[in-house]
């Protein structure tokens, strides 16, 4: 740390900065977000994909002084990690490290953002990488991504907002390393960083990581505004039709006017936590279409966008947006081609579930915002949501990344104010906002299914065919009435769908 | 810029590892108190500085692994579900009620020689997570109609899955690797066993009878707690609970006895290659486990002479990683890697089996084998920063030795693995013979020898 001490003095005035600090003496880590308010939405137009791979050579790459593999094998010992994770408004690199290498992994560090080495050899393995992504990966690995990413691609279309931050076929394609290397002059300067500290690092270090951050490029990078989206004319729909797809996986959504930065926020939390909880059993469109009849794995809705949901329990930090929109979320249900081969008694349908459990999610919706919801269910759900959220902040990584994002939202710590605001919240402020923010007759609709499945689906809710639940003879057997004549009522429940659209899974990024 | 010498880094390391334990000598530096209950149910408490939080888990030592019986693969798992469907006392909607009122994260997962259940919240509810839990573990109560009904969940699960073909390539790779062990299925279980689920409504309630007992089950409370105010939930929640009497046969697998292979004709993902020898049950107490976590580690990781070789020199592959799965019975150690051409499948399989046969007769460098330790001590001090990691982590050992101490002394262990134990354990576990080789192309066959 002397060597740390020396060269601080010898660098000077430190230029004022952002930054958040999370002091914690007792861990034995410490965990650096370096966040470039920088992200796709600065990609220039037949270059989308740019930033993202920008930030992959510089975690994937070395320094002016060290190979990737020099630094692998420096780090190896120290089991240290770093990455990096870009959205559509920000880039950050992440590192964590034992407070033992604190001194030793610190050139690594900064010279991977001060001084990356932008080689040829670099640059291809991460292309290609990232070309097999935007070409392969996101197509074949998870259809529920694949119907959330193509959600973005429809709602924000023709906007900033539009490319996966992986960008497409062709933009990656043309993508060279003198782009990257421009890319980052431009936008990964000193001018638009928060740095973010947390953990048993020493003010020695802090400022030495200051210092040595101020030589980053002095440009003012022009980062373009975030769109602002108009509400669809009605339901506009893209069915995505894919060879051997197993289901129908569908994202719905619609340009949501607010953000963590507003107040009410909070109040249309409530709504949406009671509607469709992440990962949880308690919201409605989860308890009517996964556990009362057993449609699919789960069913959820969201205010903002939610990273990697098949992976996360509870919402991971450093994705701020200014550009929101509310979504549903239905994971794959059955399509006729399985449901055919599985049960006997179905063998004459021509149609599987993908409609109706579109009508069911959409009919609940509508009870709710017709109905508002009742004291007991505000109670519960405020309840829980004031214990919930804590657990969004449990280790180190997160309280810092959730801390830099308040200051994205013009917050100081939004998990703590959220549950000030959830304190005062009152009955009619969810109701309010229900009846404000929620709708459910302008939207956009993925769904990516089978090519045995996409016509007559399209066909069905081109024409607000009828859609009657198909149950084995197992599970209708049981089925209260209740269950029955909600279903009859859902089966023919009106969507004022507008265009159904289907398109070749090839023909998607491209 | 400033270079270690080779003796330099072992002397650091030496004194890194005097840090990371000056605490105390265990990889996990928290005291874990354990209390068995009359019935058999171990009571296992960490104190953690989380003020308001903690992490409650319940290990249940059943996995694919105990669905010995044909027909019925992947009830482990579908008893997961069912745990959720309500008791008497709470019903499905009481019980959904209660826990939202709690603001816990709750959840469970099956793997397979075990299912977890865990809650993390206001520790202020401690108690009324004992209340439920205790209840539904005793008293689980669902009707046949109801049970039906969440086969269709689990169908559900299946379908996202398979979406990808590397689940698909995990299904065939167990059915093809093992013959008679139940590690031939997955978690999720055979699809038409999935199918045919809702018909099996009196074998559910054999399974539960079976399983869900104190003596295959564990209660582990990490966070702002202390071990008395944990056992005394614990008695009062759970010390009524009856012991069972079933003790599993599982079949044992015979000794391969010659290189398998199975092939995915599917060109929608970049051309992939999984290479799987047949692996020990993991030990707290036999180096050899540990050894082959070493030899992994040295042969795969990033700072890989492979990997530098393959991913960053050559570029052929896109991803190359191993690592041994830690289970109770001979498992596997799966090699994968993700290749930018299928042309090069073979030229890879013979990189990797020339890099294993090399450690059989050379051994490591020592020095290296000095940092892997470093490498797999730091990789797990830097996990467990809250209750859940915590809780999670020991868990882990639970279920494979029922003893949570078992993390330190494999972690005690890892100190032990000497270049001969590693020459040792290529010689004896990566061998031909033993060998199941997977892999997914645009063709017709994997062309692999």
């Amino acid at each position: 740390m002397k060597a740390l001490i020396i060269s601080l003095i010898l660098t000077g005035i430190i230029m004022a900065q952002e930054v958040v600090e999370l002091k914690q003496p007792n861990s034995t880590k410490v965990v650096v977000k370096l966040m470039f308010k920088n992200g796709s939405i600065s990609d220039p137009v037949g270059k989308e994909g740019l930033t993202n791979l920008t930030a992959e050579l510089i975690t994937q790459g070395g320094t002016g002084e060290l190979s990737f593999s020099d630094i692998q094998n420096k780090i190896y010992p120290m089991a240290a990690g770093y990455y990096s994770s870009v959205d559509k408004e920000v880039t950050i690199f992440t590192f964590e490290f034992h407070k033992d290498w604190m001194e030793e992994f610190y050139p690594i560090l900064i010279g991977l953002i001060t001084n990356p080495s932008f080689n040829e050899p670099d640059f291809e393995r991460v292309k290609v990488n990232q070309q097999s992504y935007v070409d392969q990966v996101i197509r074949a690995s998870s259809d529920e991504e694949y119907s959330k990413k193509a959600l973005e691609d429809f709602l924000f279309r023709g906007t900033n907002y539009q490319s996966m931050v992986e960008g497409k076929s062709s933009s990656v394609n043309s993508i060279t390393l003198g782009d990257v290397k421009d890319h980052f002059k431009k936008f990964f300067t000193k001018n638009n960083l928060m740095i973010g500290i947390a953990g048993s690092y020493t003010d020695e270090y802090l400022n030495k990581l200051k210092s040595d951050l101020s030589k980053l490029s002095d440009v003012m990078p022009e980062i373009p505004a975030a769109p602002n989206v108009k509400i669809s004319d009605g339901i506009d729909i893209e069915i995505i039709a894919k060879d051997g797809a197993f289901g129908s996986a569908i994202f719905a959504g619609y340009p949501l006017p607010i953000t963590r930065s507003d107040d009410e926020f909070a109040a249309l939390m409530v709504a949406n936590s009671y509607l469709g909880e992440h990962r949880k059993s308690y919201g409605k469109l989860y308890q009517m279409i996964r556990e009362e009849r057993s449609m699919n794995y789960g069913d959820y809705s969201y205010i903002e966008w939610y990273n990697n949901g098949g992976g996360n329990m509870v919402p991971p930090s450093g994705v701020p947006r200014q550009s929101n929109y509310l979504s549903l979320w239905i994971r794959p249900v059955q399509i006729a081609k399985q449901l055919k081969a599985q049960y006997e008694e179905l063998k004459d349908i021509n149609i599987g579930h993908a409609h109706f459990a579109l009508r069911m999610a959409l009919r609940e919706m509508d009870k709710m915002i017709k109905n508002g919801i009742s004291t007991e269910d505000f109670e519960q759900t405020r309840a829980f949501l004031q214990s919930y959220i804590k657990l969004y902040v449990t280790s180190t990584n997160q309280q810092l990344g959730y801390l830099m994002d308040s200051k994205m939202y013009g917050r100081e710590n939004y998990i703590n104010e959220l549950g000030e605001l959830l304190s005062e919240l009152t009955l009619d402020n969810v109701n309010n906002a229900i009846k404000k923010y929620m709708q459910i007759n302008n939207m956009k609709i993925t769904i990516v299914t089978d090519v045995s499945e996409a016509e007559v689906l399209s066909n069905s809710l081109k024409n607000n065919l009828s859609s009657p639940m198909s149950y084995s003879n197992l599970v209708k057997a049981g089925l209260p009435p209740e269950i029955l004549k909600e279903d009859s009522e859902t089966e023919n429940f009106k969507l004022n769908v507008k265009k159904v659209t289907v398109i070749d899974s090839k023909d998607t990024f491209k | 810029m400033f270079r270690y010498t080779p003796i330099l880094i072992i002397g650091l390391i030496s004194i890194m590892f005097t840090s990371l334990s000056a605490q105390d000598q265990k990889i996990l530096p928290y005291p874990i108190y354990q209390q068995k209950l009359a019935n058999d149910l171990n009571v296992v408490t960490i104190p953690f500085d989380s003020p308001g939080l903690a992490a409650f888990f319940i290990v249940v030592s059943v996995g694919s692994r105990n669905e010995i019986e044909e027909g019925v693969t992947g009830f482990a798992h579908f008893f997961e579900h069912m745990m959720f469907r309500g008791t008497d006392k709470y019903s499905r909607e009481e019980y959904n009620k209660v826990l939202k009122m709690t603001g816990a994260g709750a959840n469970a997962n099956t793997s397979l020689d075990r299912t977890i259940y865990h809650m993390t919240g206001n520790v202020d509810y401690l108690e009324k997570m004992f209340d439920l839990e205790a209840d539904r573990f005793m008293n689980l109560k669902y009707s046949e109609h109801d049970f039906k009904v969440e086969a269709g969940a689990v169908k559900g699960e299946y379908t996202k899955n398979f979406a990808s073909p590397y689940q698909q390539l995990y299904e065939n790779l167990l059915n093809t690797a093992f013959e008679s062990h139940t590690y031939k299925h997955t978690t999720m279980g055979f699809f038409k066993d999935i199918v045919d689920m809702p018909n099996q409504y009196e074998y559910s309630l054999k399974f539960f009878d079976r399983y869900y007992r104190p003596e295959y089950s564990t209660i582990v409370v990490v966070g702002d707690v202390t071990p008395e105010g944990v056992n005394e939930l614990a008695e009062k929640y759970f010390g009524a609970w009856q012991r069972g009497n079933y003790s599993l046969d599982i079949p044992v697998e015979p000794e391969q006895k010659g290189i398998k292979f199975f092939h995915l004709q599917n060109g929608s993902i970049p051309p992939y290659l999984s290479m799987n020898y047949k692996a020990p049950a993991f030990s707290d107490s036999k180096i050899d486990m540990p050894a082959i976590d070493v030899l992994n580690t040295i042969l795969f990781s990033q700072n890989s002479v492979l990997y530098k070789k393959l991913v960053v020199d050559e570029q052929k592959l896109r991803f190359l990683g191993g690592s041994a799965t830690d289970s109770r019975d001979p498992y596997l150690i799966s090699i994968d890697a993700s290749f930018v051409s299928k042309d090069d499948f073979q030229y890879v399989r013979n990189e990797i089996t020339k890099a294993i046969e090399d450690i059989k007769k050379n051994g490591v460098d020592p020095k290296l084998l000095q940092e892997t330790k470093s490498n797999l001590k730091y990789s797990y001090a830097m996990g467990i920063d809250n209750p859940s990691a915590i809780a999670n982590s020991v868990s882990h050992y639970i279920y494979l030795t029922g003893d949570p101490e078992s993390v330190n002394r494999l972690y005690a262990l890892y100190d032990e693995v000497t270049i001969e134990d590693v020459k040792m354990v290529a010689s004896k576990y990566f061998i031909e013979s033993g060998l199941t080789i997977g892999t997914i192309s645009a063709d017709e066959k994997g062309g692999v020898e």
